[in-house]
This record gives C-alpha cells, structure tokens and sequence, in this order.
C-alpha cells in the first residue's frame, strides 16, 4: 500500500514539472496559434533563458526570480529578431522549410551559447534553498512554491493581455483567422513579431525557472524539453492555450508517476504513451477542434 | 491541424532515421614501417554533448601527454631505430552513438591513425566497437568502465585493451569498504547489534554503466554473504536532471546510505536535490568518475560527508610515491589550460603514454605488431596506483588493474565547496571515515 503523504509528494514534484512544461508549450503554441510555423528550436530559447538569468545572476547578484522579467524581456528581443530575420521569409511555404530552418538555428544557438558561456554543465543556488513550508507532514522547499505562483502570475497575465487589451484580441483574431483578421486591417505580420516574442518570453521564463531550481543545464538542454513540448501541444490541441496547460499538468505529473511505479527509465516514456492513446481517441487533442 | 501532426510525426521519425544511420567503411591501406615519420593516435572523446565536460578533460590530458613526450624527441621505434614524435588527432564522439560511429570511422579511414585512445560512455563506445573490429586497429579505452567492452563475444574485442577499472571493481570496492568501515560505524552510532542489516539503496543510470555497477553491487553482497540489504534500487535515463521522485522513493526505503552510479553531471544534482529538498540526510557514495572539479563546484556545501570511489583526483593524492608523479602532472595541466584534470583525463594521459609505449616497442605502425605489444606489455605505473607497480593487461579480458580509495568530502568555508580526504585502505589513507553530525540511519 502506497503512503498517501508519498503520493502528494510525487504529485507536488509532478505539478513542479508541468509548470517548467506549461510555459515552454503556451509559447509554442502560442507562435504556432497565430504564425502556424513549426519551431524545433523553441527548447533553445530556454536554454538561452537559462543563461541570461545565470549571466546577470553572477554579474549582478540579483534575486534570479527578479531576473526573470530581464530573461523575458530580452528574449522578445531575440525572438523578434528571428522571427523577422528567419522565419517571416519562408511563413506560409512548406512545412519542410520551417522544420529544416528550425533544426539548423538548433545547431546555430546551441554552438553560438557553448561559444559564449562554454559547453559545461552549470547550475545555481537559489537565494530561499534550504527554507521549506510545512504543509501536514511534508516540508515544502518554498522555491518550489515560488515557483508554481510565478507560473501562475504569468499565465494570468497571459490570459488578461489576451482578453482584455486590443493587442491581444487582434491577436487572437490572427490566430482564429489569418485573412480575416486582415481584411478588417489587422496588422499581421505585427502579430507575427509579437506572438513570436512573447513565445520566446515564456520559453525564457521556463529557463529562468529551471536553473532557479538548481537543475544543472548546458547549451544542449533544450532538445528534449522541446520535444516533449511538442508533445504536450499535439496532447492538448494545437493552437490551444488552455490544452498546452492541460497538457503540461499531465505530463508533469504523469512522468513523476511513471518514475515512482514504473522506474525511472520510464519517465520519457509515458509522455508519449499518453500522447499516442490521446490521438488514437481524439486526434485533435484534448482542446483542439477539427476545423484548425 | 491532421496535416501539420503528420508532418511533425513524419519529420521525427525521418531525423531518427538519419541519425540511425552509420557510413559505409573501407579498409584502409597501411603506412609502411619504412616510412614512419610519426606515431598517429586517434583520441576519441566526447567533445560536445551531455558528456563534453569530461570528453574536453580527455581531450587536454591527451595533449598535455604528447607534449611531454614529444618535449623529449619522441618515442624510439625498436631498440634501435629513430626516434619519431607523436601526433594526436581527436576525434568527437558528440556523446551519442551515432556520433561516436561517425568519429571512428574517420579517425581510421580519414586520418588513418595508427592506433586508438579514450572512449568515455559504455554505450556510445560500444556502439563503434564493430568499427574497431573490422579494421583491426589497436585501442586503448581510458574511459568507458563496462566489462562488456572487452567481455563481449559477438565481435572480435582483442585489439581493444581497457585502461580503466571496470563497474565490476568499482562496485566490489565501494562495498567492501561499506561494509568494513561505514556498517560498523553506523551500528556503533544507533548502539546496535553487529549484525543488524546494512539498509543500502541504488540510485543507477540506466545503461551499460549503471546497469555494471549495479550487477557488481548485487554480486559482491550475495558472492560474499555481507550483511547488507539492497531496500531500493532506483533507474534514471542518461541525462537526466530532476531526480526528485527517485529520491522521494528512496527516501520512503529509509537506507543506511544510498550508492550512486552516475556521471558528474547527474550525481551532483542527486545529492544536491536529495537533501535540499528531499530532506535526504544520508551518506551518498559516488563512483571514481566524479572526482572531477566541476562535480564539487556544483555539490557546494551538500557533498559534505559523502564518500567518492577514487583512483586520482584533482584535490587530494595518496601518500607515497606517486604523488610527485600526480602534483607534476597537474601542474602541467594547469599551466596549459588554467583548471585541473580529472580522472579520465588522468587514464587518458595515461593511455597516451601505453600507446607511445607500445608503438615504440612494435618498432613501427604495423597495427598487428602494436597489439601485440599492447599484450606483452610491462612498463611502470605513470601516474596512478596500479596493482604490483606496473601497466600490463590481463590475458583474458585485456584489463589493467588499478589500486582504488575511497575519499570523503568536508566542507571548505574559505572555498564554499568540498574537498576530499583518502579515508581507505589503510594504506593510503589520510584520516578516518567519520559519519557527519547530521547523518540519519535508515530503519527498518
């Protein structure tokens, strides 16, 4: 009989999991919602999150949970850029160029960030490691609360900017219906830009997180994120925010769960049992709709 | 949205199959004796990837041996013929196996070196032992530690000679020691019977490796009748870093101590995650490839106590003869790079020196001629401890055998990191096993 309290744990350690998967999918989806541009390279835009937190980090001393607005923001920066440089240049030709452009700005960032900050394998303290929050008989490390609140905060203010600002409702406008959104004068290729800059910025906050909580990371970190991203997108629907959340949850908590009662090995696996049992009942995904 | 799902299944399945995929090789024309101008060794380290922390360490001990070698003239072919310098060429395994096949391949038909060293991963350097095989070229392997490099049947392993010690040894060495130093110590602390059970957990990389040293681990408990108990053993994937639920899971076995098969880049996250967030207050012991500057960097203050099964390290060395030997050859490292060398750079300076060794005493490049000289090898232990003073291979399975330690760490205040103390055997060590204030046995 499995002890309930070791239960909440895996649970509390699987919702930890999902949060670093949830914002790395909604900006993948995100981009792929109003672009429809499939991008390998999104696990490199943690990656560089990762480091641009380290790197003001060790030359500021800043509370790397302050730091993560600074990852953010210069992620928008980064993927502005290559959505302009990159991907606008072949948006809307085959498939084929997006993915085979993806793959090689893999290779391009992950040799550019093992030139820059060396291919070793780092990590960083929290300033709160050590302090945990009782909750019943489990002592809660409070980075790993942190965490989940920031996760929330910014899911939310997600949600609101896309809600309730007219930039996002003309975003989702692009997403719904690309020519439509144009004909009534929606600038598009502006909701390319941004979309693809706020992707990048949750992709930078998933980095920011991740070392945060003293995983070790290096240039190469970011493949197997991404993969399992794109997993949790096709899992939740493609183009779905609410999915990618859902999704994430899911394979957060379903790998902690493979790992305890399967054995660790099966850890990655389940990810993509689940996702194969998904789209064999629903092939839409959870949230996706058919039309899309 | 169906369409765009199967392009993405197709393109996956499609890089698998590429990166699947291995060159067609040729058999290389041999350099004649005649017309040595130099000893060609082909160093095959992991570069970049998951394991370029240690590959690079590899790498630069390798050079760090050829310039010495070379700053004498060069290795003498025969007892009497010229002396030629030694030149390296490295090839990059990418820490993955279809990069190490690729690495092989041109270091023997590109380059056509004449004779192998390095490997780190056991299932990367596995995966090009057909290569090694079908062209007959000596290898000397400095890091790869599964027995199966040189066990296996299903290819001819004999031109493959394994400088390093094996899981096998890693997991008879740390046992034994678990059982005559920290069992006694932990029943003395709870005031308990001789004979209470040792409560030990596995914590394993699910690999060649990790599944080595846990068979060793199983093997000398049952082969000697120890009394120590295995309550968990726990998998991982290679690679990976959040090891909480595992650790939740060993925690719930309550161990005495718990043993790690890892790399340096996953033991230093396992200790770390299992007593700063898994309240894991236990003795983790760790095999020798983590004695590597990076893994202390990254333990901090949580590698206090723990305990490293060691045969060189970067901050301590045994008492006696070969410490002059180890501090020279750290300096050199140093001056030359600026940071110190690790283990598997150590047999890999190491594997340099046979290799040189060996050619010198085939008397030319023929390959057949250089394995064979590898097998009646008999020269002086360079710079670690090897059992009777000399570097020769066994006959059966063409392993060197090492004298191994076993070190603990203690936290440094000045540094903010741990430093390690040989604690065993006797003969080697500095001062005695001590269980931190903080320890917590297990209970049944």
């Amino acid at each position: 009989m499995v002890d309930f309290g070791i239960l909440l744990q895996i649970l509390f350690w699987g919702i930890y999991a999902g949060c670093i998967y949830i914002l790395l999918a909604t900006g993948l989806n995100l981009i792929f919602g109003v672009m429809k541009v499939v991008n390998f390279a999104h696990g490199e835009f943690l990656m560089i999150g990762a480091y641009i937190t380290v790197t003001i980090f060790v030359l500021t001393g800043f509370n790397p949970y302050c730091i993560i607005l600074l990852s953010m923001l210069a992620l928008i920066g980064i993927g502005a850029v290559v959505e302009r440089l990159c991907f606008r240049p072949i948006l809307g030709t085959s498939k084929l160029n997006e993915i085979f452009l993806s793959i090689g700005l893999i290779y391009i960032f992950q040799n550019g960030a093992a030139m820059i900050w060396g291919d070793e394998w780092q990590s960083i303290r929290s300033p709160y490691q050590g302090i945990t929050v009782p909750v019943g008989s489990f002592n809660l490390p409070l980075d790993y609360v942190i965490i989940m609140v920031v996760t929330a905060a910014i899911l939310v203010a997600l949600y609101l900017f896309l809600k309730k600002t007219r930039t996002g409702r003309e975003m989702r406008a692009t997403s719904q219906n690309r020519k439509g959104a144009m004909l009534v004068g929606i600038n598009v290729e502006r909701m390319d830009i941004l979309s693809f800059g706020i992707g990048c910025a949750l992709a930078a906050a998933a980095g920011t997180l991740w070392v945060v909580s003293g995983q070790v990371f290096n240039p190469y970190m970011g493949s197997i994120p991404a993969v399992k991203a794109f997993a949790i997108i096709i899992l939740g629907g493609l183009g779905s925010i609410p999915g990618a959340i859902i999704g994430g949850l899911i394979y957060g908590i379903a790998e902690n769960g493979a790992a305890y009662f399967l054995g660790g090995v099966w850890k990655d696996a389940i990810s993509f049992i689940i996702l194969i049992i998904v789209l064999v009942v629903r092939p839409t995904g959870l949230f996706g709709e058919s039309g899309e | 949205m169906r369409y765009s799902v199967l392009i993405i299944v197709v393109a996956l399945i499609a890089a698998a199959l590429v990166a699947g995929c291995t060159q067609q090789v040729q058999q290389p024309a041999q350099t004649p004796a005649s017309s040595v101008g130099e000893i060609k060794i082909g160093v095959i380290a992991s570069l970049t990837g998951p394991a370029s922390n240690v590959g690079k360490n590899m790498w630069q001990s390798a050079q760090v041996a050829a310039d010495e070698i070379n700053a004498k003239g060069g290795i003498q072919l025969g007892a009497s013929g010229p002396k030629v310098p030694i030149k390296l060429i490295v090839g990059d395994d990418e820490s993955t196996q279809q990069g190490g096949q690729k690495a092989a391949t041109k270091l023997i038909t590109d380059d056509k070196v004449d004779i192998l060293v390095g490997g780190y991963s056991s299932a990367v350097t596995s995966a090009y032992q057909q290569i090694i095989a079908e062209y007959k070229v000596p290898y000397i392997v400095t890091g790869a530690s599964s027995p199966v490099i040189t066990h296996r049947t299903d290819i001819d392993t004999s031109y493959v000679f394994h400088h390093c010690p094996t899981t096998d040894s890693y997991g008879q060495y740390t046992v034994t020691f678990i059982d005559q130093v920290i069992r006694p110590a932990v029943n003395k602390k709870l005031n308990a019977a001789a004979d209470r059970p040792f409560r030990l957990a596995l914590l394993y990389q699910d690999t060649a490796f990790g599944k080595g040293v846990q068979a060793a681990v199983n093997d000398t408990i049952t082969n000697n009748k120890l009394n120590i108990v295995l309550v968990s053993q726990q998998g991982f994937k290679m690679g990976e870093s959040d090891f909480r639920t595992q650790l939740t899971a060993t925690r719930a076995a309550n161990p005495d101590a718990v043993y790690l098969a890892a790399f340096p880049n996953e033991g230093a996250p396992i200790i770390t995650q299992a007593r700063r967030d898994i309240g894991l207050n236990t003795i983790f012991l760790s095999v020798e490839n983590n004695d590597n500057a990076q893994f202390y960097k990254d333990l901090g203050q949580y590698g206090e106590g723990s305990i490293i099964e060691s045969r060189f390290s970067p901050y301590t060395a045994p008492v006696g003869i070969l410490a002059d030997a180890q501090s020279k050859f750290k300096n050199s490292y140093n001056a030359k790079w600026g940071t110190f060398p690790d283990m598997m750079g150590a047999s890999t300076y190491e594997g340099v020196y046979i290799a040189a060794q060996a050619a010198g005493n085939a008397g030319s490049t023929d390959k057949a001629a250089i394995k064979q000289a590898l097998v009646d090898l008999n020269m002086p232990q360079v710079i670690e401890a090897m059992k009777g003073g000399s570097i020769s291979f066994t006959k059966d399975f063409r392993e060197s055998q090492f004298d191994l330690w076993m070190e603990q760490l203690a936290f440094n205040q000045t540094l903010g990191e741990t430093r390690p103390d040989i604690v065993w055997p006797d003969n080697l060590k500095v001062t005695d096993f001590t269980l931190p204030s903080w320890y917590q046995p297990g209970s049944a």
